[in-house]
């Protein structure tokens, strides 16, 4: 195993799947009906705050309660600037600075305090968010919201308005996806990940632990308000409903379903929030709260690790069922030679943490 | 040899994606809002009709929303059971409700909409919620779906040009505010005025409404005004402030429940009794004034349209038995109404089985031309002196209110103040 | 040249003082042990020159006052820090773990050969490269913690009982690694050890502590010689 060969056949493999999922991406809004488009669409408004979320919460370990907050920034800011007749691309960027603005100065603030007073201070934001909404009335449009169209279809395109936004949801979405997964896989996602785990050691290795979340804390913020931005293109208003701190916790439960420090479960985390109320009206419109929760526990209790981890539960399923490995298993699928990980803590010296007194 | 924990990165991305795209129904486009074959719009057939309610069913705000669904089902249920409605293009149709819960969330609200138009409704009706009706307003309008007789004071939804494909149901703001500043003009007496109001659009419609209809009122005189935020959790210093100005009427346009039952309990420990206007939304006997002790004041006023089943006035009320009843038997709701918006909703049902026996055509122009024709409707429930009008622009489906006084159970209509 | 010093460092945690006094000095590629028994302020010595704990006195790094810096700051100077109970980070790969070591470097060829040459120094770890650090036996996050704090290319690397919890041919094989390192590397090293053998086998000089301040400082030949010191402090 490991040999050059089998390395460029799992390379080529991978690029083939990627060109083909690029190409089913690009295609499906073509075939789909308009409302798989909205709801693809809506899946990816909340993969982006989820993915912010899990940026700060998954990789560094800092509770965050206040996404939601600069996703209602970066929508307000978007549905300004559209309505001030700004360029699309100026309008982007606004919503993404200026989330990030405010992310930074919070977390300088915040991170400063460390464990859960950050998570209070991130409580506060949406707290004080929506009645700031309803007084910033010129800008926000007050508690009645305020709307912004730029994600109709235009003419020359000759595509229904759902397929236009899907296309610019796509871009912004993917966009997103592969600069969070470049960043956790770098210097910069080993420091957060040191950081979640021992900022002692993190110190000790030169990586400023306050840096560091603040760091995280503004990309999260970032996300957010990249977010809000297609919030805006996806729902064309917004109203401090859009910021209130319920949804706040929705989208934290979203990142534990969808899985907590992983890319992919970013998504399936956006496809959660957007399938379960839909999910739970079918069943009965009248128990939504009752059958959510009912579907949170149940993923929680059957995937500990959140939806990404279903492949990997069912392939140690699918090996218990199949009895010993040596029980016929062709050598392609064989499990890995090491031993399973969790199993093999040492005894005595497990003493992981350098703790201060 | 590497072992990777995850599925990695773009891969796995990718593969979710397509995992979702694919699972979603793959039923095939039909042009957005054109109707089936028989140029008829999407959600009516020769026999049955669809209609949409998308409301917070879950959530603060679920006790009114389920009172939305409620009344307009067992309106219809009862309507149902009797055979179905006589359209105006001489077929009887039975009426479908599909309710979606939006927990008060715009986005939702969104997504509810376009499920309606997934599941083909003809119509989306009764759904309580400013920002909630907002947020597919321009939605239902490219699509040309009805968004029609839904619960919101905001004026935005009874406005022709800009909202063609809507209509609001119950009173603007203004509406109410005018009311009570008509009544207390026509008073004999001399009146001193303190105004709370929440510092929004809801309070600053109540106000305006208010101020505007006694403009010319010689014996009235506005002595203190107060504001306080949606959010707030107390509003004792406003009042000690208001107090101090010795009024003798508080016209208080405030939504939030506690806060006007904490009001009403406060007032009173302070020693300040002056009589009390409260918005319709925020003056139920049971839920508000009883906990707020309210019959240590002088009068408590309210505006309304509709008959308080829960008042003795009306307890043999034909119209409100049988709406008790229906609402038990079709409505899935077999308490006594705690929220007007059931008796609101039991009206729209009346209003749209109105249009319905008029519109010509199975078509949504058909249906918008037809319930935009409707005058002096005396909808079940309603108050003497109350009716429904649609013909104005710029006003809802409902614009006249009358003024009721609290007497100690229920209200009764209020012929003067005092 | 002196590297470090350390002149009359007291050192509490809240309101217990814990060192009461400590002084010594590292030259330039020296290696400096820190001995006596439990309790005595040796790790507290290290934690105080690498920012973890409230000092007093003075404390000098290639003549500058690092004392009241941030972990990451004096991290930043060049001095390494093997924590007691190693600190490896159990989530991340092996190869990861070394990775942070490098965190404030640049230059990707010289981090890579430096991944090369820790694996060459450590060939337990080399097959484990992939592998989570929890999975790792005491013996090789030990030599993971040494690796990963020769990957920051320190000029100094504090070691805090490389030994514990150890085999005795474990701890042996750890110490070879850790001679190998400095005579090819050159770092200066400032050794906190129990096992008297195994410090004397990597130290030039050495100071005794005992509750908390220098009782007796020498070359490493000279305190080999002294019995009773190492019955009374170094425990046989």
């Amino acid at each position: 195993m490991g040999t050059v060969s089998s390395a460029l056949g799992r390379r080529s493999v991978r690029i083939a799947l990627a060109v083909l999922a690029a190409v089913v991406l690009l295609a499906a809004p073509l075939l789909l009906p308009a409302f798989a488009n909205q709801t693809l669409v809506r899946i990816g408004v909340y993969a982006v705050a989820v993915l912010g979320l899990n940026i700060v919460m998954g990789y560094t370990g800092q509770v965050n309660l206040g996404q939601i907050f600069f996703v209602g920034l970066g929508a307000y800011v978007t549905a300004y600037g559209v309505n001030q007749g700004w360029n699309i691309v100026v309008v982007f960027i606004a919503a993404c600075v200026s989330a990030g603005v405010v992310g930074l100065l919070v977390a300088l603030a915040a991170a400063r305090l460390g464990g859960l007073a950050i998570a209070m201070v991130t409580i506060a934001l949406p707290i004080v968010g929506v009645p700031l909404a309803k007084r910033l009335d010129e800008f926000t449009g007050g508690s009645q919201g305020i709307s912004a169209r730029f994600s109709d279809a235009p003419e020359w395109s000759g595509l229904y308005n759902d397929q236009w936004q899907f296309y610019i949801v796509l871009v912004v979405t993917a966009a997103a996806f592969l600069l969070a997964r470049s960043l956790v896989r770098g210097k910069y996602g080993r420091a957060f990940a040191v950081v979640k785990e021992n900022e002692a050691v993190a110190a000790s290795m030169g990586i400023s632990p306050y840096r560091t979340k603040v760091l995280a804390f503004t990309i999260a913020s970032i996300f957010g308000g990249a977010s809000g931005f297609l919030y805006l293109a996806a729902v064309q208003y917004t109203s401090p409903e859009t910021l209130s701190f319920g949804h706040s916790i929705s989208l934290l439960a979203a990142m534990v379903i969808g899985g907590a420090g992983s890319i992919a479960g970013s998504l399936l985390g956006g496809a959660y929030y957007i399938f379960v109320p839909q999910i739970t009206n079918a069943i009965d419109p009248n128990l939504t709260t009752l059958s959510q929760g009912a579907i949170l526990l149940a993923v929680l209790f059957l995937l500990p690790g959140g939806l990404v981890s279903l492949p990997r539960a069912l392939r140690r399923l699918g090996r218990r069922r199949s009895g010993r490995p040596t029980s016929g298993n062709p050598p392609k699928t064989a499990p890995a030679p090491h031993p399973v990980p969790e199993a093999a803590l040492e005894g005595p010296d497990n003493k992981e943490r350098q703790d201060r007194p | 040899m590497k072992i990777s924990k995850r599925p990695g990165g773009v891969l796995g991305i990718v593969a979710m994606t397509s995992i979702v795209a694919l699972s979603l129904s793959g039923c095939t486009r039909d042009g957005a809002g054109q109707g089936g074959g028989s140029g008829s719009s999407p959600g009516i057939t020769d026999s049955a009709i669809t209609l949409g309610i998308t409301t917070p069913l879950s959530g603060a705000t679920a006790g009114p929303g389920k009172c939305t669904v409620a009344g307009v089902s067992a309106y219809f249920g009862a309507v149902n059971a009797a055979g179905g409605v006589k359209f105006g293009d001489g077929k009887t149709r039975t009426v479908t409700i599909k309710s979606y819960d939006d927990a008060y969330d715009p986005q939702k609200s969104l997504a509810n909409f376009q499920q309606m138009v997934s599941d083909n409704v003809f119509a989306a009706t009764a759904g309580l919620g400013t920002p909630t009706n907002r947020a597919f307003r321009e939605a239902a309008i490219s699509q040309k779906v009805p968004q029609v007789l839904v619960m919101t004071g905001d004026p935005l939804f009874s406005d022709r040009k800009q909202s063609p494909w809507q209509l609001g149901f119950v009173p603007i703001y203004q509406n109410e505010g005018a009311a009570f500043g008509k009544l207390l003009s026509a008073s004999k007496g001399q009146h001193k005025v303190a105004i709370l109001s929440q510092n929004d659009d809801y309070g600053k419609g109540y106000v305006a409404g208010f101020k505007e209809a006694i403009k010319d009122a010689s014996n009235i005189s506005v002595v203190g005004e107060q504001t306080y935020e949606a959010t707030d959790t107390s509003v004792d210093a406003q009042l000690t402030q208001l107090a101090s100005s010795g009024a003798d009427v508080f016209f208080n346009a405030m939504s939030v429940t506690p806060l006007t039952i904490s009001a009403l309990q406060k007032a009173q420990q302070i020693g300040w009794k002056p009589s009390w206007f409260l918005p319709s939304n925020t003056s139920s006997p049971t839920a508000i004034l009883e906990p707020g002790g309210a019959a240590a004041y002088p009068g408590i006023y309210s505006v309304s349209f509709a008959k308080a089943p829960q008042s003795p006035a009306f307890a043999k009320d034909p119209d409100v038995t049988k709406f008790l009843s229906e609402l038990k038997q079709y409505g899935n709701y077999p308490d006594m109404p705690a929220f007007p918006h059931c008796m609101w909703s039991y009206m729209v049902g009346a209003t749209l089985e109105q249009a319905f026996k008029s519109m010509t055509e199975p078509t949504r122009d058909s249906f918008m031309t037809a319930l935009r024709n409707i005058k002096d409707l005396k909808a079940p429930l309603m108050l003497s002196g109350t009716a429904v009008d649609t013909t104005v622009d710029g006003q809802p489906a409902v614009s006249s209110v009358v003024v009721q006084k609290y007497n100690g159970k229920g209200y009764a209509t209020a012929e003067n103040f005092g | 040249m002196t590297l470090l010093e350390l002149v009359d460092v007291t050192a509490s945690y809240g309101p217990v003082q814990v060192i009461d006094g400590v002084s010594l000095s590292v030259p330039e590629g020296g290696s400096v042990g820190i001995l006596g028994a439990n309790g005595a302020g040796k790790t507290t010595t290290l934690r105080a020159i690498s920012g973890t704990v409230r000092t007093g006195g003075r404390i000098t790094f290639e003549g500058r006052d690092i004392r009241g810096l941030r972990p990451d700051q004096v991290a930043a100077l060049g001095i390494a820090h093997v924590p007691e109970g190693r600190g490896t980070l159990g989530q991340l790969s092996v190869r990861e773990n070394l990775m942070v070591g490098a965190y404030l470097r640049k230059g990707r060829k010289a981090i890579a050969d430096d991944v090369d040459y820790c694996l060459e120094l450590f060939p337990q770890l080399r097959d484990r490269v992939g592998s989570r650090a929890a999975a790792l036996s005491g013996g090789e996050q030990q030599m993971l913690a040494v690796g990963r704090a020769f990957m920051a290319k320190p000029k100094l690397l504090l070691l805090d009982e490389a030994s514990l919890g150890l085999a005795p041919s474990t701890a042996k094989t750890v110490y070879d690694a850790i001679r190998r390192l400095r005579r090819e590397s050159g770092i200066a090293m400032l050794v906190v050890e129990q096992n008297a053998n195994l410090a004397f086998s990597l130290v030039d000089t050495a100071t005794v502590l005992e509750t908390g301040r220098n009782v007796l400082t020498g070359t490493s030949a000279e305190l080999k010689g002294m019995d009773e010191i190492r019955r009374a402090y170094l425990g046989g």
